[in-house]
């Protein structure tokens, strides 16, 4: 591993010094150290480094940039002595200011003066990580705008006026759980003014791993239990007294192969929950029609919506229009998951709606006819249940899903998008769900920084409606020609032979 | 002269503001602690958190000498006025935060004697989830001056309720189903109360942070639907 220091940069024009004092033999040190420090960044890879060594990197780095940053301002200071210009010195400089700006992980440099005023600490840098993490507004802001979990202030103070390197590590709630690492540590101590560096890891993917393992095998060995006692107590039987017994054995047979379905259904969504889950702090990147996901879906369910005589109704933009960032497959399967649930639901003859809108603020997005039955109904009653961090002008585009089943209480609400959670008393007909549909669909949504909400009522049905921020304008415009074209020129021929079934009824707009 | 009057008042003005901020962080991680320990069944952090409970209220105490000594001496107007005020105002709410936490976590001392009911306790995490969420929000709201982010999570707070109301419902069911549950469902029906209580106050610091930049009353009333067939009381007082 190359510890030595990289060959300093080249000091051409590009090294624009616009306060050329350079630095002192201390900071020329500490550009020793740092320089070091980015070897090790360099060779190692940040991913993998050691968090210590990490902060040992950046101490050393900011420790010269600290230095170099106070000199000019600091103009009472006796020690202030200037040293010659030195165009190497401020071309390394700029390179670390550079490097800590785009360090993946969260940075800040805290000053302070005394430790009990509160206004005095300050964050003299914040990269770019950082001021996206904690909304920073400005450099020079307060400490505690940014930061007031006590367990960090305390670690701050720690390494401010204790001088010694403090970790802390803590959980923010909100719409996505995060699991933090705080590490603290001193830098130079310019007197009376103190410094500390502030390095922020986020650790969720570990925690969330560690969680789901013993959240999975929990409910999974509760959930296969059922069907694993039946297949077993039909083995018993088979292989005692019905042994002899044609009949009965081909009727347990068909049970048990049932019964086996039911297992490998279960599995399957628990492997596509994880799979899910493991993703969900990771922003797909690609874009899907929404329309069309719509329009794929009710294709796929023709079959069996012919078999309970229930009407797919699809009220759909053309094609291209209602484009999300998203991954296809997920969105197809929120999209499957709703209508299946509808069609589940739905009496025979009955219809279920499925209508997508495109362009709607988060307030439109989110609002419900306050004349629905579903809202004056008694009982009946609406409920988010996954609303996205604070999105300011984010646009979305809306699938509802409405059915003319059943409906529920409103108890039952908060509750839906539980694992393995069942509406007591409802029949979802002889194809039982595996109880993780609709956990695995707000797993999926929360992954695209969308949201879900229901809307139902005793005898009145349900909706649901999920919502997708919409791919940036200029994206829909100019679209990439691999990914997008092909759904262009579909719409263009006007939709080539329209696949759907004569169950199916499609309503264009008109 | 003035203006280094004035400019001296600016930093007082900060300085309240910073020590409120630095209350509600604690105050916010003595709730987020109050759940955990409700939930993993820790006696040892519902001590801590009741033991913390005397240092927010030393600080309520403090921003509240500061914040009056402020009015006495230099007779703020307008805005300086309702920022000292609101400073006032977010103390109060915030202890009452706290009060309410430490109540959670003497709550949580006498569950963890009990036999662990797991599906409850779910219920309560997922409440408590909600509830540290519009917390946050609402706090980081009135740290940046945000009224638009305050005022989502004011209406927001229909959740809360819904939570509350099905969490009281399915209470029911269990205490009446097993009768030996009945103590501990009690305590588990009262932390949610502490909780739909809190979600109330993150409401609280929403409308304050409103009069604080605008002067006024947030305009309308806030969505409210009750499903306990009307058995908890809205007041705000308690």
């Amino acid at each position: 591993m190359p510890l030595g220091p990289l060959s300093p940069p080249p000091t051409g024009s590009e090294a624009k010094a616009s306060r050329p004092d350079g630095s002192g033999t201390g900071a020329l040190i500490a550009t020793g150290a740092g320089v070091a420090g980015l070897g090790i960044l360099a060779a190692t890879g940040l991913a993998r480094l050691e968090p210590t060594l990490l902060v040992a990197a950046c101490v050393a780095g900011i420790g010269l940039w600290a230095a170099w940053r106070s000199r000019p301002d600091d103009r009472s200071a006796p020690d202030s002595r200037a040293a010659p210009p030195s165009q190497p010195g401020e071309a390394r400089r700029s390179a670390f200011e550079d490097a800590l700006e785009t360090l993946p992980d969260p940075l800040l440099i805290i000053s302070a003066d005394e430790p009990d005023d509160l206004v005095g600490k300050r964050l003299t840098f914040a990269n770019a990580a950082a001021r996206t993490l904690l909304r920073i507004p400005r450099e020079g802001a307060l400490l505690l705008s940014a930061i007031r979990r006590p367990e960090v202030l305390e670690a701050v103070d720690e390494s401010l006026f204790g001088g010694v390197n403090a970790s802390v590590s803590f959980e923010t709630g909100g719409a996505q759980d995060r699991f933090w690492r705080v590490w603290t540590a001193p830098l130079l101590q310019r007197e009376p003014r103190r410094f500390c560096v502030l390095v922020m890891r986020d650790e969720t993917d570990v925690r969330r791993n560690e969680r789901m393992r013993a959240d999975f095998l929990a409910n999974a060995s509760h959930e296969l239990r059922t069907p694993l006692a039946s297949l077993s107590g039909f083995i018993e039987t088979l292989r005692g007294h019905a042994r002899e017994d044609e009949k009965a054995r081909d009727r347990f047979l068909g049970i048990m192969g049932v019964q086996a379905e039911r297992m490998a259904r279960l599995v399957d969504d628990l492997m596509s929950l994880s799979r899910i889950e493991l993703n969900e702090h990771i922003r797909p990147d690609g874009r899907c029609d929404l329309g069309a996901a719509a329009s794929d879906v009710a294709d796929a369910l023709a079959l069996i919506a012919a078999e309970r005589r229930v009407a797919v109704n699809l009220d759909l933009p053309p094609r291209g229009e209602a484009l999300v960032v998203g991954d296809r497959d997920q969105i197809l399967q929120v999209i499957q998951n709703l209508v299946d649930n509808a069609l589940k639901y739905s009496p025979t003859g009955g219809a279920v709606r499925v209508s997508v809108a495109t362009g709607q603020s988060l307030a439109a997005a989110t609002a419900s006819d306050p004349a629905s039955p579903r809202l004056t109904g008694p009982d009946g009653g609406r409920l988010s249940l996954l609303t996205p961090d604070r999105a300011d002008d984010t646009l979305f585009s809306v699938i509802r899903v409405t059915d003319d089943g059943p409906g529920m209480q409103r108890q039952h609400l908060p509750r839906l998008a539980e694992r393995f959670y069942r509406v007591e008393g409802q029949k979802s007909g002889e194809r039982s769900g595996t109880g993780l549909g609709l956990a695995i669909v707000k797993h999926i949504i929360n992954r695209h920084r969308g949201g879900l909400w229901v809307e139902s009522a005793p005898q009145c049905g349900a909706l649901f409606v999920a919502y997708f921020p919409q791919a940036p304008a200029e994206a829909a415009t100019s679209p990439d020609p691999s990914s997008i074209r092909v759904e262009a020129d579909g719409a263009a021929e006007g939709g080539v032979a329209d696949p759907m079934p004569v169950a199916l009824v499609r309503q264009g707009r008109a | 002269m003035s203006e280094h009057t004035l400019k001296f008042f600016g930093d007082e003005l900060t300085q309240l503001k910073a020590e409120v901020t630095r209350m509600g962080g604690l105050v916010e991680s003595q709730v987020e602690d109050s759940i955990e320990c409700v939930v993993r069944r820790d006696v040892e952090l519902a001590q801590a958190i009741i033991g913390r409970d005397a240092k927010i209220d030393e600080l309520q105490r403090d921003i509240e000498r500061k914040a009056i000594r402020m009015i006495a001496l230099r007779q703020p107007v307008a805005q300086d006025l309702r920022r000292t005020v609101a400073a006032l105002k977010m103390a109060w709410n915030l202890e009452r935060t706290g009060d309410q936490a430490k109540n959670i976590a003497k709550r949580a001392l006498v569950l963890a004697e009990a036999e662990p009911l797991t599906p409850l306790t779910r219920a309560v995490e997922r409440m408590g989830r909600l509830v540290v969420a519009h917390l946050k929000e609402a706090l980081d709201a009135y740290t940046s001056a945000e009224i638009e982010r305050g005022l989502a999570v004011w209406r927001a707070d229909e959740d809360v309720d819904e939570h509350y109301n099905a969490l009281f419902r399915e209470l029911l069911t269990y205490m009446m189903s097993d009768p030996r549950t009945i103590s501990s469902c009690a305590h588990l029906l009262f932390i949610g109360k502490n909780l739909e209580r809190i979600g109330d106050h993150a409401t609280n610091i929403a409308e304050i942070l409103h009069y604080e930049i605008t002067g006024e009353e947030v305009d309308g009333q806030r969505p409210r639907r009750h499903g306990t067939d009307g058995e908890h009381p809205t007041g705000d007082d308690q």
